[in-house]
């Protein structure tokens, strides 16, 4: 394991668009076999980040790697490792579905044609239409095909599902994700930047959250829902003057309390069961939640 | 009946619990009902990962945890399947495993302010939901 290096190591990047700096000072690592989430509103930073490690951007300070190796100096070795959907995907107009993707397989080495027809059939496209008469969705749906199919180790995927009817968007991510980690079973690496976060609630493993340029928290996706909780208790009376530190946020409502914990929320449960309640629940956050409460806390500091 | 396991397995983010787990657990549950049986295939990974809308890593980890705890084994080229309910662990270990789960059970109801009668009357109550169960897939 030690020896296979990260798919992507970023250490204190930092990049401006003259005075107005997009990304500041931001740190991740991303380990091979990971479906990591870069997950941020818009503006945070995301694709000034994925523009750098795919040398587009040239890093003002610190560094990016990929597969240990930096993109600015060995920017071929890198590309044929990686396939990436940016969030504008541009195609020449007068080419056809099919003729799109043969083109674009001859850039490559390697071309996935089992898994190009089997996502072309899932998704009801037809190979014979011209891209330019496609919607919107059908556009995305080529491009994230023409990413799949080279086989390749990395797949950098930038907001792939904004601007797409809810529906339809939650069902062929989750296809495309299963088809390209099909193609080498834990080793495929997926790096996906997005601000809709419900919809990849189960496919992230890992993820950063980012804010304003900088990394406002990252942890394992299953470690986040179990820190974060949200308690309920609805008391006889007025809820009685407790003891809640440990609690990120604090809400009443009459008879009513609800707590957000990051991490602790055991102890305040145990806290609050001495006050006698008449509910008393508690959940996980969801990443969306987990995503606000961080984001205020974090403005809060 | 594999499309059976894909439809009675659910994936609850607010549980907090970590999604293999969730998983493993219900895998369990659906042998102890009978719902699943020895011999029977699991869906295979990627489909069932789709059904779940969960990464397929998710569903790999838990099936490693089936196999590993001896519920599931998978023939290479087949997939994977229920094995008998044969536990290679003698019984004092067994014993001793149900032991520390059943002291988590007490002191949540503790908490909950159950008295030994009444939760040694919820134990007899679930036993016998699970035997009514059974008795549906028989």
């Amino acid at each position: 394991m030690s020896s296979m290096p990260n798919a992507i190591d970023i250490e204190n990047l930092t990049y401006a668009y003259g005075k107005s700096e997009a990304v500041h000072g931001l740190n991740l690592t991303v380990r091979p076999g990971r479906c990591y989430g870069l997950l941020g509103r818009n503006g945070a930073g995301k694709t000034t980040t994925m523009k750098c490690l795919l040398n587009l951007l040239r890093p003002q300070s610190g560094s990016v790697r990929v597969f240990g190796m930096a993109p600015a100096k060995h920017e071929v070795a890198v590309k044929s490792r990686l396939a990436y959907v940016p969030d504008q995907i541009a195609f020449y107009p007068w080419m056809t579905v099919q003729e799109t993707l043969d083109y674009l397989a001859s850039f490559r080495k390697k071309w996935n044609r089992r898994a190009e027809v089997e996502l072309i059939e899932r998704f009801r496209l037809d190979p014979a239409k011209r891209v330019s008469a496609l919607s919107k969705g059908q556009r995305t749906q080529v491009a994230l095909i023409a990413a799949v199919c080279p086989d390749t180790e990395l797949l950098i995927l930038d907001e792939p599902t904004s601007g797409l009817d809810p529906i339809v968007r939650r069902e062929f991510i989750e296809t495309v994700i299963g088809a390209y980690q099909e193609g080498d079973p834990g080793n495929r690496t997926i790096f996906v930047s997005t601000h809709l976060i419900t919809e990849f609630e189960g496919l992230i493993d890992e993820f950063t959250l980012m804010d304003g340029g900088k990394n406002v928290l990252t942890l394992e996706a299953d470690q986040a829902r179990e820190r974060y909780r949200k308690i309920r208790a609805r008391f006889a009376g007025n809820p009685p003057g407790l003891d809640l530190s440990g609690a990120i946020q604090v809400r009443r409502d009459g008879r009513e309390l609800e707590l957000i914990a990051n991490g602790g929320s055991n102890e305040l449960m145990l806290r609050l069961q001495q006050y006698a309640p008449e509910a008393l629940s508690v959940e996980a956050l969801t990443l969306e939640e987990i995503f606000v409460a961080a984001l205020q806390s974090s403005e809060k500091a | 009946m594999t499309v059976f396991v894909a439809m009675k397995l659910h994936i609850n983010f607010k549980s907090g619990m970590p999604v293999y787990l969730q998983i493993v657990d219900q895998v369990k549950s659906l042998a102890a009902s009978g719902a699943l049986r020895p011999g029977e295939a699991l869906p295979s990974i990627r489909p069932l990962a789709e059904a779940l809308r969960i990464n397929r890593n998710t569903v790999a980890k838990a099936y490693g945890e089936l196999e590993s705890n001896g519920v599931i084994e998978t023939i290479t080229g087949k997939g994977c399947f229920l094995k008998s309910n044969q536990s290679p662990l003698r019984k004092d270990v067994r014993r001793r495993l149900l032991a520390e789960t059943i002291d988590q059970l007490i002191v949540q109801s503790h908490h909950l302010q159950l008295s030994r009668a009444e939760l040694l009357d919820l134990v007899e109550e679930r036993l016998n939901a699970l035997d009514t169960k059974r008795k549906e897939f028989a």
